[in-house]
């Protein structure tokens, strides 16, 4: 690629203005809509725990009793009873491992403040929580184990009930009114913002992680409600906790593939233990996803995201074929050219290697401004309602992907038409067909 | 006169730039019939009649914190206080709302189960006496509970007596589901084992949250159970009132509740319309973005067909002045252009028909997308072939004014 | 047949205004060969553009087999041409998409009233009559020079039109080729066409009836040797006919 051709090929783009603005304007328009939603769905299928994910399990067995089989799930449920939850927390062996679930209820303000009472979203788990997903504190640190066992009135808050509360202040120490009882606060975390918030996927899969954190065994014993869904497979009794009811996520930590399969196998013998015991009905019927196995299998980015991504590259498609229809238009114009430059002494390649600069150029000229598009594009996503919208932003990997993919269709647009263009035959003189 | 043959045979010799035309418009119409019915889709969504009378209904929530608030007794005296707000006609507790999100779904067959699955999944709507009354939901056949029904609903018995109940209003389309072909007034259905007399069939309403399928009965599948309902539950409070003075009402029953729980809070307060408005906000997002990419996506294959076109204009002038010269009108040669544009447009569609079906079965295979009814086809074939028309009219108008002093003078 | 009186072609561009014809008067009639010589520049090509209706004249009278060509609009200007005249030019310009069969159709496509099936005979018959009835599938690039001229005077005969118009036809042929070219266009004439040929050939000129010879955008006769002859103004009627020309 020397300088001359490059001339050439900025002399030639200058020679047309009107197609070479309509092509990086059609190729550009390609670019923004296919990047605009690539990234949405980057950023929604990324992992939330880079590093740590793979080490992370959902387990999951089935205690229904046998249906009319037909038309169920025969996968099993998607949330543990608090009798199961128990079992497993202290009966297996993984590295970690906290049982959990979504409570809501009414904060008021400490005495004095200003505020109105509020609601707030609260998480009821064990200290694993803030070990096993890496939790950044702010202040102080998360319950201990004997504050888990002895079901202690504490609470980790969020940075933002900590600004909302207290200014921001180190709270560590203070009292927090939540749902009518009071709970000592140990901590406060710093941001975190796992995006998906991957631990519950039944509640808000893109919205901000929870306000008040609270052992769950305190949480059980003071009843707190629950938030997030129950699914019931059988008649409930009074106690929600002996009924046959699912309301509770479990995450267990395994470092190695080994300690995966034994819990895995773990699971296999406490359904078969139950079974055994009359409790369960079913053959044992067990899962173990990973945390990004677990987000695919639940579906997590949404399907409007992918058909909208899907979409895109189909717009791409026209766009390059479009670029490629006005490529050719545009070199093949330049026959009689081509032609005479063939005559002088311009090999098939030299002729070639030009007109793929110049595609390549309107691919550079398009990534420009298809980088403008994708930008105007992830605002536009921002403003729009669904949960995901304020996570679209352009990320530096995307940036470059971005004009990756714009020369790369440029250049994939050019060949057709540069090859067609290169078998002109040599002519001496311009002629008008 | 043109006949197709000549413009064929020309075509044949230009193989290239005829099948990226082709190409473009199949892959166009592939793309813009299966996004405009995406787009139809959620249209309709959007328009589905939800069964309430929606235009004089406002809802309040009240979050209430610790035992032995927000109970049903609390509640029968906000409703009580509620109700004397100038403006207000009715007013009851709801234990969830047609498109809230949140909804307490049971599951009823025509025989007994030992378990939950098999039957028809509804909602269950409860709340008091001036439920029905409050929403707009008529009585079709059969009657209501009689008041002596209704049972209080409390955090500690919920998961017990709800579901005992042992009567039932159901919606006319979730009788046709039971029953098809019979009244289903009397008749029993059974939730698990227990055994649930319908004693009325009401007219429909809509569910919590609905299918991504618009035409799917299930949407307005619903239970009514008589059992009155409270904050403590998370319960709604729907006041129903005259859509003018609406706004007014909203705003002093908020105030009145605030003012008898200063200790509360008000979670939501807001027409029923605007939660409506809540709930398709994602549909009309992506409608109005599938709409724009149609758009674009044409404006692109436009542009394709205008340089291709000019082009083929520019290349061929010489001919078109020594057509001029042996006799051809102007129209012949806009009508030459305007016909090789409609081949190509058309063999385009054909194309793109093959392929807009196999990417709606891809589609109904991965995704929540019925399949394409086939009026799609021949509107998206219409728009293209329009969209062509217009598009080659530039250049064709240009082709028009070649002199047919070209031919004389070699250019 | 061809009745121009005073015509003059004035082409104006943004600076110049060339007098491409001027005051220029003949009169060609039913059934004659005239031939048009004269130096190059001298206006010979715009005469016949504006002969054979392809440009409107700036000033004068044009009567083309007795219809007053001014006025017209361009349908009916491209409707006359279509019935009228047959066009044979310097570059042959066939259609290169089209065989040769479909280019010596192509004016008939333009003519109301003739079906599928009588284009295609007259087209035959036209190739038959050039001697080019084996190359009806061949496209253009596919034939010679002298062959595509064939084809080029195929087409212009296929709308059996009453006035024959050529542009320096032999212009791109060699002398062998040429002489079959010329022999085509005489045996045209015998059956009874109009022929005006422009040439720069005196040798071919001298195959006419008739000379006119243009300088600077008038028009003289001249008999016989256009070199050897002084210029005479042929005034409207007062052309005349060039003696001893085969009849
Ligand atoms: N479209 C035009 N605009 C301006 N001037 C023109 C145009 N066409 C022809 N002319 C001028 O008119 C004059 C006559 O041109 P014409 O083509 O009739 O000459 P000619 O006798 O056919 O010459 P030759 O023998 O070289 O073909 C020339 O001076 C030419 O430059
Ligand atoms: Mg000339």
């Amino acid at each position: 690629m020397s300088l001359y051709h490059l001339r050439l090929a900025l002399q030639a783009l200058r020679n047309s203005p009107v197609l070479t603005a309509l092509m990086v304007l059609a190729l550009a328009v390609g670019i923004g809509a296919s990047m605009t939603m690539l990234t949405v769905l980057h950023v929604l299928s990324g992992d939330p725990l880079p590093g740590r994910s793979a080490h992370l399990y959902y387990p999951q067995i089935d205690p229904r009793p046998l249906g009319s089989g037909g038309n169920a799930n025969p996968e099993p449920p998607g949330l543990l009873t608090y009798i199961d939850a128990e079992n497993l927390l202290h009966q297996g062996k993984a590295a970690r491992a906290a049982v959990m679930y979504q409570g809501g209820d009414v904060v008021q303000p400490p005495s004095g403040s200003a505020l109105h009472p509020f609601v707030v979203n609260s998480r009821l788990t064990g200290r694993d929580f803030f070990s096993m997903f890496e939790v950044p504190f702010r202040y102080g640190a998360p319950w201990s184990a004997a504050d888990d066992a002895g079901a202690a009135h504490v609470a980790v808050i969020s940075q933002k009930l900590d600004r909302k509360l207290f200014g921001g202040a180190d709270s560590v120490g203070r009292m927090l009114d939540y749902g009518g009882h009071s709970f000592r606060i140990v901590g406060v975390l710093a941001h975190w913002r796992p995006v998906p918030r991957f631990y519950d996927l039944n509640a808000s899969r893109f919205g901000q992680v929870e306000d008040v954190f609270i052992p769950f065994n305190t949480a059980r014993a003071l009843n707190l409600g629950i938030e997030g869904s129950t699914n019931c497979y059988g008649r409930p009794g009074k106690d929600l906790d002996t009924s046959p009811c699912g309301y509770i996520q479990m995450w267990v930590q395994l470092d190695s593939r080994r300690a995966a399969a034994a819990y895995k196998r773990f699971l296999a013998d406490y359904s078969a233990q139950q079974h055994a015991a009359g409790r369960f009905q079913r053959p044992p019927n067990v899962r173990l996803d990973d945390l990004m196995q677990w987000l695919a299998y639940r579906h997590v980015v949404p399907d409007d995201v992918r058909m909208q991504a899907w979409l895109a590259l189909g717009f791409l498609l026209v766009c390059v074929v479009n670029t490629v229809g006005l490529l050719l238009a545009k070199f093949l114009r330049r026959s009689g050219e081509i032609g005479v430059r063939r005559a002088l002494g311009a090999s098939r390649r030299a002729i070639f290697a030009q007109l793929l600069i110049e595609a390549g150029m309107i691919g550079a000229a398009g990534a420009v401004l298809g980088l403008l598009l994708t930008m105007l594009g992830l605002y536009l996503v921002r403003r729009q309602p669904s949960g995901y919208a304020h996570l679209a932003h352009l990320q530096p990997s995307m940036l470059l992907a971005t004009l990756a993919l714009a020369l790369l269709a440029s250049l994939v647009a050019g060949l057709l038409p540069a090859w067609r263009a290169s078998r002109i035959a040599p002519a001496l003189q311009i002629k008008s067909a | 006169m043109t006949t197709l043959r000549p413009i064929l045979s020309a075509l044949r010799r230009h193989k290239i730039a005829a099948l990226l035309i082709v190409l473009e418009i199949a892959l166009a119409f592939a793309i813009v019939s299966n996004a405009l019915y995406i787009v139809v889709g959620r249209l309709q969504r959007i328009d589905l009649p939800s069964g309430i009378d929606e235009p004089g209904l406002v809802l309040l929530q009240l979050a209430t914190a610790g035992a032995g608030r927000g109970t049903v007794a609390s509640a029968q005296a906000d409703l009580a206080a509620l109700r004397a707000i100038p403006g207000v006609e009715s007013a009851t507790a709801i234990n969830s709302l047609p498109l809230s999100h949140s909804q307490w779904g049971l599951i009823y067959a025509l025989h007994p189960m030992r378990t939950f699955s098999g039957g028809v999944q509804a909602p269950v709507y409860f709340g008091g006496p001036d439920l029905l009354k409050t929403l707009g939901v008529r009585m079709l056949q059969g009657m209501s509970f009689p008041p002596s029904a209704y049972r209080d609903l409390t955090p500690q018995n919920a998961f017990k007596i709800f579901v005992a109940a042992r009567q039932a209003l159901i919606t006319q389309a979730y009788a046709k589901r039971l029953w098809p072909h019979a009244n289903a007034v009397g008749k029993i259905m059974y939730m698990g084992e227990t055994p649930v007399q319908v004693i009325g069939v009401v007219s429909n309403i809509i569910k919590p949250y609905i299918s991504a399928n618009a035409h799917d009965p299930g949407n307005y599948y619903a239970v009514f159970s008589p059992f009155r309902a409270a904050p403590d539950l998370n319960a709604w409070y729907a006041l129903r009132c005259r859509p003018a003075v609406c706004p007014r009402v909203l705003k002093a029953a908020a105030g009145k509740l605030q003012a008898m729980h200063p200790t509360e809070t008000l979670n939501a307060q807001e027409s029923f319309m605007h939660m409506r408005q809540r709930y398709f906000r994602n549909d009309r997002a992506m409608a109005w973005l599938l709409a724009g990419t149609v758009l674009a996506l044409l404006a692109v294959t436009a542009v394709g067909i205008v340089g291709l076109a000019s082009f083929w204009v520019q290349q061929r002038t010489r001919q078109i002045g020594v057509r001029r010269a042996l006799g051809a009108r102007r129209v012949d040669i806009l009508r030459y252009f305007q016909t090789e544009n409609f081949l190509l447009a058309t063999a385009g569609i054909a194309l793109g028909c093959a392929a807009a079906i196999g990417i709606n079965v891809w589609l109904m295979a991965h995704y929540a997308v019925p399949r394409l009814p086939i009026l799609y086809l021949p509107i998206g074939a219409v728009a293209l072939w329009t969209l062509g028309q217009f598009a080659v009219l530039g250049p064709a108008l240009r082709a028009a004014r070649v002199p047919p002093t070209v031919a004389m003078r070699a250019a | 047949m061809l009745d121009m009186r005073n015509v003059s072609k004035i082409y104006r561009t943004t600076t110049v205004e060339t007098h491409a014809l001027r005051d220029f008067s003949l009169d060609v009639r039913e059934g004659e060969f005239v031939a048009v010589t004269g130096p190059s520049g001298s206006g010979k090509t715009t005469f016949l553009t504006i002969a054979g209706l392809l440009e409107e004249l700036t000033h004068g009278e044009y009567v083309l087999d007795g219809v007053d060509v001014h006025g017209l609009d361009d349908n009916q200007r491209s409707r006359l041409r279509n019935e009228k005249i047959g066009f044979i030019f310097q570059a042959f310009n066939l259609i290169p998409d089209l065989n040769v069969l479909d280019n010596v159709e192509v004016p008939l496509h333009y003519r109301r009233g003739i079906g599928a099936a009588e284009r295609r005979r007259r087209a035959t018959q036209a190739l038959e009559r050039v001697g080019l009835s084996a190359r009806v599938r061949h496209y253009p690039a596919e034939l010679s020079g002298g062959q595509q001229q064939r084809v080029a005077i195929a087409r212009a005969l296929a709308g059996s039109p009453r006035l024959l118009l050529a542009d320096e036809p032999t212009g791109n042929l060699d002398t062998a080729m040429a002489r079959g070219v010329m022999d085509l266009i005489e045996e045209l004439h015998r059956e009874g066409a109009t022929v005006v040929m422009v040439t720069h050939d005196p040798d071919l000129a001298a195959r006419a009836e008739r000379n006119v010879h243009i300088v600077d955008g008038m028009a003289s006769g001249i008999i016989e040797e256009p070199s050897m002859r002084p210029a005479v103004r042929a005034q409207g009627e007062g052309a005349f006919r060039i003696p001893g020309a085969e009849d």
